[in-house]
């Protein structure tokens, strides 16, 4: 029996708006376990970057609660183990523009702790594993944007979290870039034994998910 | 290293940049207004110290008057010399005279000294002929004085004291002293030079009819800054003298030099007040632009605290490369001030403004370490809140909401 790595139970969110409240999510509960993958599809404004701020611990929810596996914690909320229990991809790679590839990766490990010589090195392995290991002193203004992504996901995989939160990692891509980034996000994150939440409004990279979900009305349901 | 040093670092110094914009510009800002601090600082230190030292020069580190002048001031001198705290003392004489040398004439201040007094401050700012010349046949002037009678070194002047009409016959003008210009002297001081007029305490006597008084004594003591408590020290048994040391003469004006040093320290620092809005300014659109980032180094673990250090250190960091920079330029623009004066006056005419107007013929200096400490301790201080007021918002921000913004 795999470990419980991400639960969120009735989770429910409203933003205000001129119109009055917007309900965004109304009631979305969800167990993910390590090692596997999770699809989540909606249109664009169903909410998906919502729930993944709030799987992640950037924003709290009205209603409801989440956890998440943090290596040495157990499971807790999000906000109390960021940077450790998950880590983020996102559309727009968000990398440190000052920052060389190599430097983004460690600068992930020096925020969680480590100190610098183990926080390179870890850095280097990951991204040699993503298939970077001439691209070390790249600043992100060099690279190409596939290039950027997956210098995002080893960031995003050097603290050794238990979940990946991917919002549509391959939104700025082209096709085969993609597809590229895909098939690396899909095998990394297996091969590091963490468990994997892709969202995407493509209907393709959805169905490479061991589970699928579509968003719609402020819930979750099975596709 | 902690991290955000680092980034904070790389942020305002990026890679491959050898002048970024925001970092040069404002630590040019800082260097400036903390030079134009400390210059004009430096430069009021200078005005009090020079004034201080002509003080010194003129009156001693202590003067001796009576309100009437003294009946023995032979005695007073050798009992002062006895004093361990008194290096030297020696009377003296003073009065106002008329100068004449054919058709040019001037009011002079003449001065009775002791002309074999080695110490006789006078004796460093010779500019033309000998000092040791001076006797009871002979004058030393001061430059601007010698100007204005138009004479030099060797020639006769003709000097009138109020007390010798005293002496002269009824109906008859009375007959000048003729005294041979025997030394010129250049302090720098305008005041000085335009009326200084010596002669030995001597003839002093004789022309103005003292006998073997004298107005004064002048000491000079070994440790000069304790001048108060020695005079107040030697005034003990002589109760019908003023004792008085040379922080008391003209401390008005001394006062008057510090208050002003005082205000445009307070003026010259808007400047960097200014310069520290700038960067206040500059670092919060910097924190705008920098929204999404800051999400993210949110979502790495980044603690509040660590993003405030991440902003508040390129204040901080600016504010101690301008105050650097200051320091250098202040120093540049000291070494070249009477160039920097020179332009000026070439530019704006009317060439002897300082020496008119503040009583020097150069510009002078005085390095306080005081200043500059106080400098950079203010401008460390308004950059450093420059830089936190920025971060201190973008720390507080939601990383789900500073995400979203562009
Ligand atoms: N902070 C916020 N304040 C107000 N409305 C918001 C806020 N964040 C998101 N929304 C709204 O919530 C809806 C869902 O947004 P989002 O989660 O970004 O959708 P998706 O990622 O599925 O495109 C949108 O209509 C968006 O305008
Ligand atoms: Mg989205």
């Amino acid at each position: 029996m795999p470990d419980l790595v991400l639960q969120a139970r009735g989770v429910a969110k409203a933003f205000a708006a001129p119109s009055g409240r917007l309900a965004v999510l109304a009631d979305v509960s969800l167990e993910v376990f390590s090692g596997e993958s999770v699809s989540i599809r909606g249109s664009s404004g169903s909410g998906k970057t919502t729930l993944l701020q709030l799987l992640g611990g950037l924003d709290e929810p009205d209603v409801g609660e989440v956890r998440v596996l943090a290596p040495g914690l157990g499971l807790v909320r999000p906000r109390t183990s960021l940077g450790r229990g998950v880590g983020f991809v996102f559309q727009n790679y968000q990398l440190m523009p000052e920052l060389t590839a190599l430097e983004n990766v460690s600068l992930a490990a020096r925020i969680a702790g480590a100190s610098a010589g183990p926080a390179e090195s870890a850095a280097r392995e990951l991204l040699a594993q993503v298939g970077l290991a001439n691209r070390l002193e790249h600043l992100p203004a060099r690279l190409s944007g596939g290039e950027c992504q997956r210098v995002a996901i080893a960031r995003a995989l050097v603290n050794r979290p238990s979940v990946i939160l991917a919002d549509e990692p391959t939104g700025n891509l082209d096709e085969r870039t993609g597809v590229e980034i895909m098939d690396l996000l899909l095998g990394v994150v297996a091969e590091r034994g963490a468990a994997l939440i892709l969202v995407t409004h493509s209907r393709e990279f959805a169905e490479r998910a061991g589970r699928r979900f579509v968003l719609s009305g402020g819930v979750l349901s099975p596709a | 290293m902690p991290w955000f040093l680092h980034l904070a670092l790389r942020q305002l110094f990026p890679p491959g940049k050898r002048f970024p914009a925001f970092a040069t510009v404002s630590i040019l800002g800082v260097g400036l207004g903390v030079a134009s601090l400390l210059v004009v600082q430096t430069v009021m230190n200078g005005f009090g110290e020079e004034h201080r030292l002509r003080i010194r020069e003129s009156f001693g580190d202590c003067v001796i008057v009576g309100s009437s002048p003294l009946a023995r001031p032979d005695t007073l001198v050798a009992e002062l010399r006895k004093n361990k705290e008194v290096e030297a003392a020696t009377a003296y004489a003073e009065g106002p005279g008329l100068l004449r040398q054919g058709d040019f004439s001037g009011v002079a201040a003449v001065r009775g000294i002791d002309p074999a007094d080695a110490r006789q401050p006078a004796r460093q700012y010779v500019m033309a002929g000998n000092f040791d010349d001076l006797d009871d046949g002979r004058v030393v002037l001061g430059a601007g004085l010698a100007r204005i009678l138009r004479v030099n070194v060797g020639d006769h002047i003709e000097l009138w004291s109020p007390a010798m009409t005293e002496r002269a016959e009824k109906g008859k003008a009375p007959l000048p002293a003729d005294l041979v210009v025997c030394a010129i002297v250049r302090t720098g001081f305008t005041e000085v030079d335009d009326r200084a007029a010596l002669i030995p305490l001597r003839r002093f006597r004789e022309i103005w009819n003292l006998g073997p008084r004298a107005h004064g004594v002048i000491l000079r003591l070994k440790n000069p800054s304790d001048a108060p408590a020695v005079a107040g020290r030697l005034g003990v048994g002589h109760p019908d003298l003023r004792f008085v040391p040379w922080q008391d003469i003209k401390k008005n004006f001394l006062e008057a030099i510090r208050f002003e040093k005082t205000m445009l320290f307070f003026l010259m620092f808007i400047i960097t007040l200014v310069a520290s809005f700038s960067i206040g300014s500059t670092l919060f659109s910097a924190v705008i632009r920098r929204s999404r980032e800051i999400g993210v180094l949110v979502s790495l673990g980044s603690g509040r605290w660590q993003l405030v250090g991440l902003f508040g250190v390129q204040g901080l960091l600016i504010g101690a490369l301008g105050t650097t920079l200051g320091f250098l330029l202040t120093w540049v623009m000291l070494f070249f001030r009477e160039n920097i004066l020179g332009s000026i006056n070439a530019v704006f005419g009317d060439g002897d403004m300082v020496a008119n107007v503040y009583q020097f013929s150069k510009v002078p200096l005085h390095y306080d370490i005081s200043d500059f400490i106080i400098a950079a301790f203010f401008t460390l201080v308004t950059t450093t809140v420059a830089g936190l007021v920025p971060a201190l918002w973008a720390a507080g921000r939601k990383p789900s909401e500073a995400m979203r913004d562009a």
